[in-house]
């Protein structure tokens, strides 16, 4: 008999806000984290626009000492999974070290600090790498990390899947409590990858929008001018915990998983499979995980990145499991305001679709202007919508051609 | 050489984030600052590219056990190179 498993606690660092609540309210609000780059000169670049985290105090989470260690991305996982543990109520003990897990994603780790310290090796020579490049660099250390500032002694490791690692992450989590490996998992996804090895990549691509006069707009999921993601940074981390453990403590539940899958498009490096078919079978196999049936869903959170390919093939997909039933779906992108958190968006993502069971809201699709032919869903245009929302899915697509959905369920005992 | 001591404290105390004045002649690195071997090897580099020098006589260097040791042990390098 497979365990229940529910979301007791969550934690962010957004390009919306430095906490849950704040990016939430950014979220319904529909504004757009979206600027000029802050962290570099991006003068020379094809790209100049990004989602940036903004007033991150890392002291508030670590001291200096241990802070010069991490690279941002492990500092981003650190203090969102340090909010997480403290909204389930465990900052203060009440946990067993040992069944307590961290299974924590991000797509590439420490690529700021793989940038300088290579810098360094150029210009200075091997003797001058900092021996804490490698520490530094690993896209493992958020969840070790994590462990070592919590004293979490369960499964520990990280998921590595592109812009799916945070959901499969939280995928893998949720396994691993109904099976019995853990009673508590702190899962998510951190990244921080606005930096100008990243940024010229990703642009090179043709991946990112060239919007630069106008960020605000550049990220428009759906929206026939789309051109591109713009890249984003942060990370979502939520505590999982099996239902009995967090009811006989008297825990606040957010919402509960129900489903997950994991499926591959073994089609191309970059590009999705023609009609999203990996996507399609992913969310088939969720919904199935899950127990119930397509017409049962209220809400998905798209993938949505607003590249031309992906929305376009994940609107074909979202049609090939729903059917007639997609017509009274709302689909919407978050990545309109926060950007593309690549390896992070999988976490924060997982607490927008939590929090729209939960506030029975469901945010918008910003930027939705010019409808294009081949989108024809209802991408809630621009608006924050009530509704009553009782399952929905969260969409996790990687480079790599790496599918991750969870189906969230509104708690109810 | 009051120069070499000071600048090895700075470093010392910028590696570790803590205040200068803990960093006594007579600190041990490990035992009182609390380096690990990371931070060791951090401060140890730092220092060379700081005086120019290279520790490559590694047993002697690794054997640096107090910031007194560190200052004798660069005095007696930049002597040597200059």
């Amino acid at each position: 008999m497979s365990r229940r498993v529910v979301v007791t606690g969550m934690g962010a660092v957004s390009p919306l806000g430095m906490s849950v609540e704040s990016t939430w309210e950014s979220l319904l609000a529909g504004k757009s984290g979206a600027g000029p780059v802050r962290a570099f000169d991006a003068s020379g670049f094809l790209v100049r626009i990004a989602c940036e985290v903004k007033g991150f105090d890392v002291e508030a989470f670590m001291d200096k000492r241990d802070a010069r260690k991490m690279d941002l991305c492990t500092q981003y996982a650190v203090a969102a999974g340090t909010m997480a543990w403290k909204d389930a109520g465990f900052d203060g003990g009440g946990f067993d070290p040992e069944a307590t897990g961290v299974i924590v994603g991000s797509g590439v780790g420490g690529i700021q600090t793989f940038g300088t310290q290579h810098s360094i090796l150029m210009e200075k020579g091997p003797r001058r790498v900092s021996p804490f490049f490698i520490p530094m660099m690993i896209a493992d250390m958020p969840s070790g990390a994590i462990s070592i500032k919590l004293g979490l002694k369960g499964p520990n490791f990280a998921t590595v899947s592109a812009c799916a690692s945070g959901a499969h992450a939280i995928g893998v989590a949720f396994r691993a409590i109904a099976r019995g490996d853990a009673d508590v998992v702190v899962s998510g996804g951190a990244e921080a990858a606005v930096c100008p090895i990243a940024l010229a990549g990703f642009a090179n691509m043709k991946a990112i929008s060239t919007r630069n006069d106008d960020p605000e707009k550049a990220s428009r999921p759906f929206d026939a001018d789309r051109d591109g993601f713009v890249l984003g940074e942060g990370a979502g981390i939520v505590v999982l915990e099996e239902l009995e453990r967090a009811k006989a403590r008297g825990a606040r539940v957010h919402a509960e998983v129900v489903g997950y899958a994991a499926t591959a498009d073994a089609h191309h490096i970059t590009a999705p499979a023609p009609d999203g078919e990996g996507g399609a079978r992913a969310m088939a196999t969720a919904i199935a995980d899950a127990g119930i049936a397509p017409e049962d869903i209220q809400y998905v959170n798209a993938h949505g990145t607003s590249t031309p390919l992906n929305d376009k093939f994940e609107t074909a997909a979202l049609k090939t499991v729903f059917g007639d039933h997609v017509a009274k779906l709302a689909v919407s992108s978050t990545k309109s305001m926060t950007g593309h958190l690549l390896g992070a968006a999988g976490g924060v993502e997982f607490i927008f679709t939590a929090l729209a069971t939960r506030e029975s809201v469901i945010p918008p699709t910003i930027n939705y202007e010019t409808p294009d032919p081949e989108c024809d869903l209802d991408y809630v245009p621009n608006q924050a919508r009530e509704a009553n929302v009782t399952f929905a899915l969260t969409n996790s697509f990687g480079f790599g051609g790496h599918n991750a959905v969870l189906a969230v369920r509104r708690f109810e005992e | 050489m009051a120069d070499v001591t000071e600048k090895v404290r700075q470093v010392i105390a910028e590696k570790l984030q803590i205040d200068a004045g803990q960093v006594t002649i007579e600190a041990s690195i490990v035992e009182d600052l609390g380096a690990d071997s990371l931070e060791q090897a951090d401060i140890l580099f730092s220092l060379e590219d700081e005086f120019g020098i290279t520790a490559d006589d590694t047993d002697e260097a690794e054997g640096l056990k107090t910031v007194g040791d560190i200052v004798t042990y660069l005095e007696k390098k930049v002597e040597a190179a200059s």
